[in-house]
C-alpha cells in the first residue's frame, strides 16, 4: 500500500511537472527536466525494508508509466529505474541522505545513475543515440533540475512514509529522513 | 533475518520485475505501436493530464497576464521613449520630403522656363483669421530680387514681389487687392485685368473688364483656364493664373467674373522669381548659316 501510494504520488508530480515546464520561459531550462522517477526509484530503493522486490518493482511500475506519459519507447524507463532502484539499494547500507544539501547531491547523483543506465540500455537494444555532447549537456542539465527539486519531493515522499508509520518512532523516523 | 529461501525468492522476483520491462522493451521495439494496455492506461489516465494542465495552464496565464506585469511597465515606457524618437525621425523626413518636393518643383519650372530665374524658399506665410495665407516670405533679399518681380511655380503665377528688406523679400499675392495683372482667356483670347479681391477666407480674383464677343460660344464660361497676357505687366505670356469660377455679370460690354488661382499658396514650399523676361526670338533662328572657319583664308 505504501508503495502504491509513493507511485501514485510520484505519477501526479510527474503530470504536474510536465504541464508546469511547458510554461517555463528560459528556454535552455526547458531541456533542464527533473527526472522524479528517477528520484522515486532512489527513495523506493534506499527505504526498502526487508524485502527488495516492492522497491524493484515500485520502480518498475513508475518507470512504466513514465513511459506511457513521455510517449517514449515502453518499457526502455521502466528498465531503466528498476536498475536505478537496485542501484539504490545497493548502497542503501552505505549512505545517509538527511538534510538539504546531501539530498540534493544524492538527487543529482540518481539522476546521473539513471541517465547512464539509460544510455546502455539504448546502445544495448541499439536504440538512436543523440551525440555525445548533446548526450551529455541533456544528462548535467537533468542532474541540475533533479537536484534542485530533489528536497521537495523526498520531502513529499518522507510524508507519505510517515503517514504509513506503525509507531510514533517509525513517523519521526520517516520525517527525519532515517532510513526505517 | 531472511531465511535464505526467502532471501532466494525475493530476489527471483526482482530478477523477474526487471526482466519483464527488459522483455515490454524488446517487443515494444519490434512491434513500434502501443499495445492495447498501454492504450488502456493512456485512456486512463488522459484526464487527469488534462486536468492538471487545464489548471497549471489556467494558473500559468493568470500570472503572466495579470500578476507579472512588472517588465510590461518598463517595456512600456522603453516603447513609448522609442516611439517618440521615430516619431521625431519621421517629422524630419517628412519635412526633407517635402523640401524635395519643393525643389523638384522648382527644376520643373526652371526648365520650362526660357526667362533668367532665381529659386526660393519660402520661410513664411503670414495668415488671415480664416487661415488664409495673406502674403509669404521667401528668403531671397536686396542684392538678387527687385520690387515688382513675378514670382511662379510649376502650377502657375504666385504673385510678385512686394517688399524686398535685407536678404528676406514679402511677395504680393495675385489675390492681394493691390495685385493687378493683364490676362486673357486662354480658349477664346478675351482680355482683362485681373485684380486681388483680398477675401480673408478665400484666394478668388476677379476680372472686371472681360472683353466681351458677340458670338455665344466666344463668351468666357465658367471653368476656363486663365493665363499671363504678358502685356502691361513683368509677366510672360502663358503663365497659368486659374479658371473661372463665377460669372459674376454681363453688361453687354464686358464681362465680370471669378478666378480661383491655380496656386495653392498655403502648400508652397519653394517659388520661383522670375529675374528677366525671355529673349526675344531670333528673326534669323531658322535660316542656317554657316560659321566662318576659324583659321586660314576665305575662299574667294
Amino acid at each position: 500500500m505504501r508503495t502504491a501510494t509513493l507511485i501514485l504520488v510520484a505519477y501526479f508530480l510527474c503530470v504536474v511537472l510536465a504541464a508546469i515546464w511547458r510554461l517555463v520561459p528560459l528556454g535552455i531550462a526547458r531541456h533542464a527536466i527533473p527526472d522524479i522517477g528517477a528520484l522515486t526509484a532512489a527513495y523506493l530503493g534506499l527505504t526498502s525494508r526487508k524485502n527488495l522486490a516492492p522497491a524493484v518493482g515500485g520502480a518498475v511500475v513508475i518507470g512504466y508509466l513514465v513511459d506511457v506519459i513521455s510517449g517514449g519507447p515502453v518499457g526502455l524507463s521502466a528498465l531503466a529505474l528498476g536498475l536505478t532502484g537496485l542501484v539504490a539499494r545497493t548502497i542503501q547500507q552505505r549512505i545517509l541522505v538527511r538534510g538539504a544539501t546531501m539530498t540534493m547531491g544524492f538527487s543529482g547523483f540518481i539522476a546521473i545513475v539513471a541517465a547512464i543506465i539509460g544510455f546502455m540500455i539504448r546502445g544495448l537494444y541499439r536504440m538512436p543515440n543523440a551525440s555525445m555532447a548533446t548526450e551529455l549537456k541533456h544528462v548535467v542539465l537533468c542532474a541540475i533540475a533533479t537536484a534542485l527539486i530533489g528536497p521537495l519531493v523526498w520531502r513529499a515522499f518522507r510524508r507519505v512514509d510517515a503517514a504509513f508509520a506503525r509507531t510514533h518512532r517509525e513517523r519521526d523516523a520517516a520525517l527525519e529522513g532515517l532510513t526505517p | 533475518m531472511l531465511t535464505l529461501r526467502r532471501r532466494l525468492i525475493d530476489w527471483s522476483l526482482t530478477g523477474l520485475l526487471v526482466l519483464i520491462p527488459a522483455l515490454v522493451l524488446r517487443s515494444s521495439l519490434s512491434r513500434g505501436t502501443p499495445s492495447g494496455f498501454d492504450q488502456a492506461l493512456l485512456r486512463i489516465t488522459a484526464p487527469l493530464e488534462a486536468g492538471v494542465s487545464w489548471v497549471v495552464e489556467g494558473l500559468g496565464g493568470l500570472w503572466s497576464g495579470y500578476v507579472a506585469l512588472v517588465s510590461v511597465e518598463r517595456e512600456n515606457t522603453e516603447l513609448r521613449a522609442e516611439n517618440e524618437t521615430l516619431r521625431k525621425q519621421l517629422a524630419t523626413m517628412t519635412r526633407r520630403a517635402y523640401d524635395v518636393a519643393a525643389l523638384e518643383d522648382l527644376a520643373t519650372v526652371k526648365k520650362r522656363t526660357p526667362a533668367d530665374t532665381l529659386g526660393a524658399r519660402v520661410i513664411g506665410a503670414p495668415l488671415s483669421p480664416q487661415f488664409r495665407v495673406l502674403r509669404i516670405r521667401i528668403d531671397r533679399g536686396e542684392r538678387e530680387i527687385q520690387y515688382n518681380m513675378p514670382v511662379i511655380t510649376s502650377a502657375g503665377a504666385v504673385g510678385t514681389i512686394g517688399t524686398v528688406y535685407g536678404d528676406y523679400a514679402d511677395v504680393k499675392l495675385i489675390s492681394d487687392p493691390g495685385s493687378k495683372i493683364d490676362v486673357v482667356v486662354s480658349r477664346t483670347g478675351n482680355r482683362g485685368t485681373l485684380v486681388g479681391l483680398g477675401r480673408p477666407d478665400s484666394y478668388a480674383c476677379k476680372i472686371d473688364a472681360l472683353e466681351h464677343q458677340t458670338a455665344p460660344e466666344a463668351k468666357a464660361q465658367l471653368g476656363d483656364e486663365i493665363v499671363t497676357s504678358g502685356k502691361n505687366g513683368p509677366f510672360p505670356p502663358g503663365i497659368a493664373i486659374g479658371k473661372i469660377g463665377k460669372l459674376s455679370g454681363d453688361n453687354g460690354l464686358f464681362q465680370e467674373v471669378e478666378v480661383d488661382p491655380a496656386v495653392d499658396v498655403s502648400r508652397a514650399g519653394a517659388v520661383m522669381v522670375l529675374l528677366a523676361p525671355p529673349p526675344p526670338p531670333d528673326p534669323d533662328g531658322k535660316i542656317k548659316k554657316k560659321s566662318d572657319p576659324a583659321f586660314g583664308g576665305k575662299p574667294q
